[in-house]
């Protein structure tokens, strides 16, 4: 009954497109990027625990001050990009996955894990050993999420509620 | 269709065969984030940390479906034979897997047991308890996102709470577990169609070094409390509900054949390696 062994587990859930229709439908998104200076990276250090720094490429604005900001958790032992949608209160709307990548540190070298994804979109599916559902058994915590949600909240509070519109 | 969301502390899963049910499925993730808000240990306003603080005081008006959950709660205890309870809420504040925001040193805390209905909708508590729903949760809730799907005509998919799965349709779909010993590794173990299937290991936990998530409430001392084990326990069941709470019973007991799963038509895995 029990078949041979293999890793986990890497999947593609949503393109950055198809996120930004989830989060913040029926809105025009401006591409709106944002220079992280040091004693910004900082601040949402603090405010997070997330070492890993913020690109501040991936930030869209809608022309009701809504926001969309993409980002990704890099831990130990997980690889997640992740889009949070900003009311114009600055009020996360909702969280969706991007992509989730269990990697085993000593197993591959993270390098390699991420080279696999160069070029990648939503039309061709990552196929490591296949692109594996139906996993039985415990998932990674989300608290890193919840983590880096925090650190996005934080750019609002920061920066983004005082962009002025166009 | 496939998306995924941070829910329940974990990752919530759903994919269906249709491409165009988008609104079933966003409805299907609401009612996770509504069982997520009615009993959650955290938030202080879910009907949960209500019971917690003052279900021995008075009485306590909750949702039907807290009053749904909290009844297979205290059914399952009572066929498990006291191995299921949820009123275990304390041990794990003390472990640190849980926040301690109702002063824990002051109580003796009860468990589920002490729990009953003053009417369908509403609870009260011979003793003070602190309850944790997290045996039994994530189950419930992976049902009520496929109750919500099939009532919205998807015919077939799957949804899956951080392992706790459940597949609806008449699409068998290939079921892997992890290797307890090296979770990393999946192992294919056949197919399953219209049906759940729920997972407890310790793996994740002895990774990170986290104190175990797995209490036996009959133990009292703070020493042997936790219980400590490398294999994995699973269980399939016709809902996920069942699935997940079963689960512990099958850790704590480690009988494969007690006489609790048969009551639920459920059956029970256990891999060790």
């Amino acid at each position: 009954m029990i078949s041979t062994p293999m890793i986990a587990q890497a999947k593609i859930y949503a393109s950055v497109e198809q996120a930004q229709k989830l989060l913040l439908p029926n809105k025009q998104l401006h591409q709106t990027p944002i220079l992280i200076d040091k004693e910004l990276q900082e601040k949402m250090r603090v405010a997070s625990s997330i070492r890993h720094p913020f690109q501040g490429n991936r930030i869209w604005k809608a022309n009701d001050g809504s926001w969309f900001v993409v980002d990704e958790v890099v831990g130990k032992h997980e690889m997640i990009t992740y889009a949070v949608g900003l009311n114009p209160a600055g009020s996360i709307t909702g969280i969706e996955i991007l992509e989730y990548v269990e990697s085993y540190g000593y197993e591959v070298a993270e390098a390699q894990w991420r080279n696999q994804f160069v070029g990648k979109n939503i039309d061709d599916p990552i196929k490591l050993n296949q692109d594996i559902q139906n996993i039985g058994g415990a998932t990674l915590s989300c608290k890193h999420i919840a983590d880096g949600v925090k650190r996005v909240a934080v750019l609002h509070e920061l920066v983004l509620k005082h962009m002025k519109s166009k | 269709m496939r998306r995924c969301k941070p829910l329940l502390g974990t990752f919530v899963e759903i994919t269906i065969q249709q491409e165009d049910a988008e609104t079933s499925m966003n409805y299907a993730f609401s009612e996770i984030e509504k069982v997520q808000s009615l009993m959650s240990f955290h938030h202080p306003q879910s009907d949960l940390s209500k019971i917690n603080r003052q279900a021995h005081l008075r009485p306590i008006n909750i949702n039907i479906w807290t009053a749904q959950i909290l009844n297979i709660a205290k059914d399952i205890h009572v066929h498990s034979g006291g191995l299921f309870n949820c009123g275990v809420g304390h041990r794990l504040i003390t472990a640190g897997l849980l926040p301690n925001h109702l002063n824990i040193n002051e109580h003796q805390f009860g468990g589920i047991e002490d729990l009953y209905f003053i009417d369908q909708e509403t609870v009260s508590s011979i003793r003070p308890l602190c309850l944790d729903l997290g045996g039994i949760a994530k189950g419930f809730a992976v049902d009520m996102a496929v109750n919500t799907l099939i009532a919205g005509g998807v015919n077939s998919g799957a949804v899956n709470a951080g392992g706790d799965l459940r597949v609806f349709g008449n699409i068998p779909q290939i079921i892997y577990l992890r290797s307890p010993q090296a979770p990393s590794q999946l192992f294919e173990i056949g197919t399953l169609s219209n049906g759940a299937i729920a997972t407890s290991g310790l793996y994740f936990s002895i990774r990170d070094k986290q104190k175990s998530h797995i209490v036996h409430p009959f133990k009292k001392t703070e020493l042997d409390i936790d219980e400590h084990f490398l294999e994995s326990y699973s269980i399939l069941a016709k809902e996920c509900v069942y699935a997940d709470a079963l689960t512990k019973v099958l850790a704590l007991s480690r009988q494969q054949n007690h006489p609790c799963f048969a009551h639920y038509s459920a059956q029970a895995i256990r891999i060790s390696r």
